[in-house]
């Protein structure tokens, strides 16, 4: 089922603040997998399905570039 | 006796540039996904209204007598059209004659239809798919020379291409390959779109950056991912017919020139209406963000709001909307994308913006949540400060109305930009809002470091001076002191900014712009 499975980018480039779901965690669509920090702000990292987290890619307080994979997620 | 002779070959001769490159090319041409030149004017007139012209322009051959043999048109299909019962110019490139390539082109046809627009004032769509400029490295042996672009008195495409951005509204198409000079007329728009499948730009394509080493698809090379992000195009869609739809709704908000105003349209959604949602859409925590796009929906008339520029400098949010039926410039703060800060991206996409607001006579509202410029390193390598002051000048430089309304932050000299600088606009703040030159997370280390350094306990001191602070920021102690005019409950928001759109409609004045836009 590898084919089914989506990988989750960051859209800015920020700090990971929290590992909201660990791999394994099951999720509704918009429910948040990750929260980065950007200009003091907590930018969540939503599901873009409803479906299960795989693999989280990055740990916390990382620093993580603009497109770069975070996660990988199963719908 | 009539003329019937004369019509007969007129009629022979049209026939023969309706067969486009022919049936093998036009079956291609469809196998690829993609429409015709001529199926794509269709698809975007209103049925029955195009005029061409210069139909029967090409390359003829005869027999021994003298008699038409055969007619290849030329590969640019030209004429005018209506859209939306509005009198447009559409200029399209046709892939079936050599590949689209200036090769084929009949280098007069373009520019009537760049001229016939800027000087009727008529809205220009171009249909692009090929190279166009100079032709293939063909035309050394075709022509015995090499191609000096421009030339001498060549100058006239180029010169149209920019000069029609402050006359009449630009539309670009790309709908197929787009390279070298077809890239910059579909660059040099005030709107262009791309299909997602079907299409790819680049200054080069694929077979030329293979020399510099790149070895790459023309999708990776150039595809919608790539230009989007950019913001060298500005919307990606799945089908032709869908960027057809595109084009006549960002046209429906405009003038035909810089000669009108934007059209006002019949409202039937209540001006006064107000959404309870809006009392509740700011988060309480300041460190949460929110969706920006929700509240621009229920703030417009219903379903009016046309965003451009997605996918680039993403932490401004750019489109058209109405308000009561009158079109306005909607600008908006996206926090999702570094709290809403102006990148250097953000900051190239409000400059392009206000100037299209501008040229068209657009007002312009802005719901603003801006924590400031984007910090950092990587910032000052954008440049950031640079762009930034570009565009703060561009808003300063405009005339027409502005209403601003700060949703939350307003911080910086980002912060100022929220309204031209140098006359009065219209300002209200939600009860979210807040401001300051500096945020207090370091702002307070900077500006209370002697304090902070005597302290015995540096951040029990941090903490007690932060407290201290955060009473005074009330927006209403601003208020007190009339240093904010207005403070509203946001649920007033759509009623306060019709009222805005029509204080705004007898400013509008039909005339050009004393800035002259550039793409």
């Amino acid at each position: 089922m590898a084919e089914n499975i989506v990988t989750i980018r960051s859209e800015i480039g920020a700090l990971v603040w929290k590992i909201a779901a660990p791999a394994g965690t099951a999720l509704a669509e918009d429910d948040t997998i990750i929260i980065l920090e950007s200009m003091k702000m907590e930018i969540p990292i939503m599901a873009p399905h409803a479906g299960t987290v795989v693999e989280i890619l990055v740990t916390e307080g990382q620093q993580v570039e603009e497109g770069q994979a975070v996660a990988t997620f199963r719908p | 006796m009539t003329w019937q002779p004369e019509l007969d070959e007129l009629r022979l001769r049209e026939a023969h540039a309706k067969m486009l490159g022919g049936a093998d090319k036009i079956a291609r041409q469809h196998a690829g996904g993609r429409l015709t030149v001529r199926e794509r004017i269709d698809g975007l007139a209103d049925a029955g209204t195009f005029h061409e012209i210069g139909a029967i322009a090409g390359k003829a051959e005869y027999d021994a007598a003298g008699n038409l043999t055969s007619l290849t048109p030329s590969n640019c299909v030209m004429g005018r059209a209506q859209i939306d019962g509005r009198p447009v110019m559409l200029l399209g490139d046709d892939f079936t004659v050599r590949g689209g390539s200036a090769d084929a082109t009949i280098r007069e046809k373009p520019i009537m239809a760049e001229r016939m627009a800027y000087e009727f004032r008529l809205p220009l769509i171009r249909i692009i798919e090929g190279s166009g400029g100079g032709g293939s490295v063909k035309t050394i042996e075709t022509t015995g020379r090499a191609n000096l672009p421009g030339g001498v008195g060549g100058g006239a495409l180029y010169h149209y291409t920019g000069a029609n951005l402050s006359m009449v509204p630009v539309v670009g198409l790309g709908l197929g390959s787009v390279a070298g000079l077809g890239a910059a007329r579909l660059a040099a728009t005030h709107y262009s779109i791309m299909t997602k499948n079907t299409s790819a730009m680049f200054v080069a394509g694929p077979p030329v950056v293979k020399r510099l080493g790149e070895d790459l698809t023309k999708q990776e090379l150039g595809g919608w991912e790539i230009q989007t992000k950019a913001g060298a195009v500005d919307h990606a869609v799945d089908s032709e017919e869908e960027a057809f739809a595109c084009a006549r709704r960002f046209l429906s908000y405009l003038p035909s020139s810089v000669y009108g105003t934007p059209p006002v349209t019949p409202c039937d959604d209540d001006p006064n209406r107000r959404d309870e949602k809006l009392f509740k859409a700011i988060p309480r925590d300041r460190r949460r963000v929110y969706q920006m796009r929700p509240i621009i929906d229920t703030i417009v008339d219903k379903g009016s709001f046309f965003e451009m520029g997605r996918m680039f400098g993403r932490s401004v949010i750019t489109g058209f909307a109405r308000f009561n039926g009158m079109p306005v410039a909607l600008m908006a703060s996206d926090p999702f994308f570094y709290g809403g800060s102006w990148t250097a991206d953000a900051c190239a996409k409000v400059i392009r913006f206000v100037d299209l607001a501008e040229t068209f006579h657009m007002p312009v509202i802005y719901l603003q949540d801006c924590p400031g410029f984007m910090v950092g390193l990587e910032a000052e390598k954008a440049a950031t400060i640079r762009l930034g002051v570009r565009a703060m000048a561009a808003v300063n430089q405009t005339t027409v109305p502005w209403c601003t309304m700060i949703i939350r932050n307003a911080f910086g000299v980002a912060g100022v930009v929220h309204q031209p600088a140098g006359r009065l606009s219209l300002r209200y703040a939600w009860l979210s809002a807040r401001w300051g030159s500096l945020p207090l997370e370091g702002g307070i280390e900077a500006g209370y470091a002697a304090d902070l350094a005597a302290a015995d306990d540096r951040d029990a001191k941090l903490a007690e001076i932060e407290d201290r602070l955060n009473l005074l920021r009330s927006p209403f102690r601003t208020a007190e002191t009339f240093w904010v005019e207005e403070i509203i409950d946001p649920r007033d928001t759509r009623r306060l900014l019709c009222d805005f759109a029509q204080l705004a409609q007898p400013l509008l004045t039909p005339t050009p712009s004393a800035v002259k836009m550039r793409p």
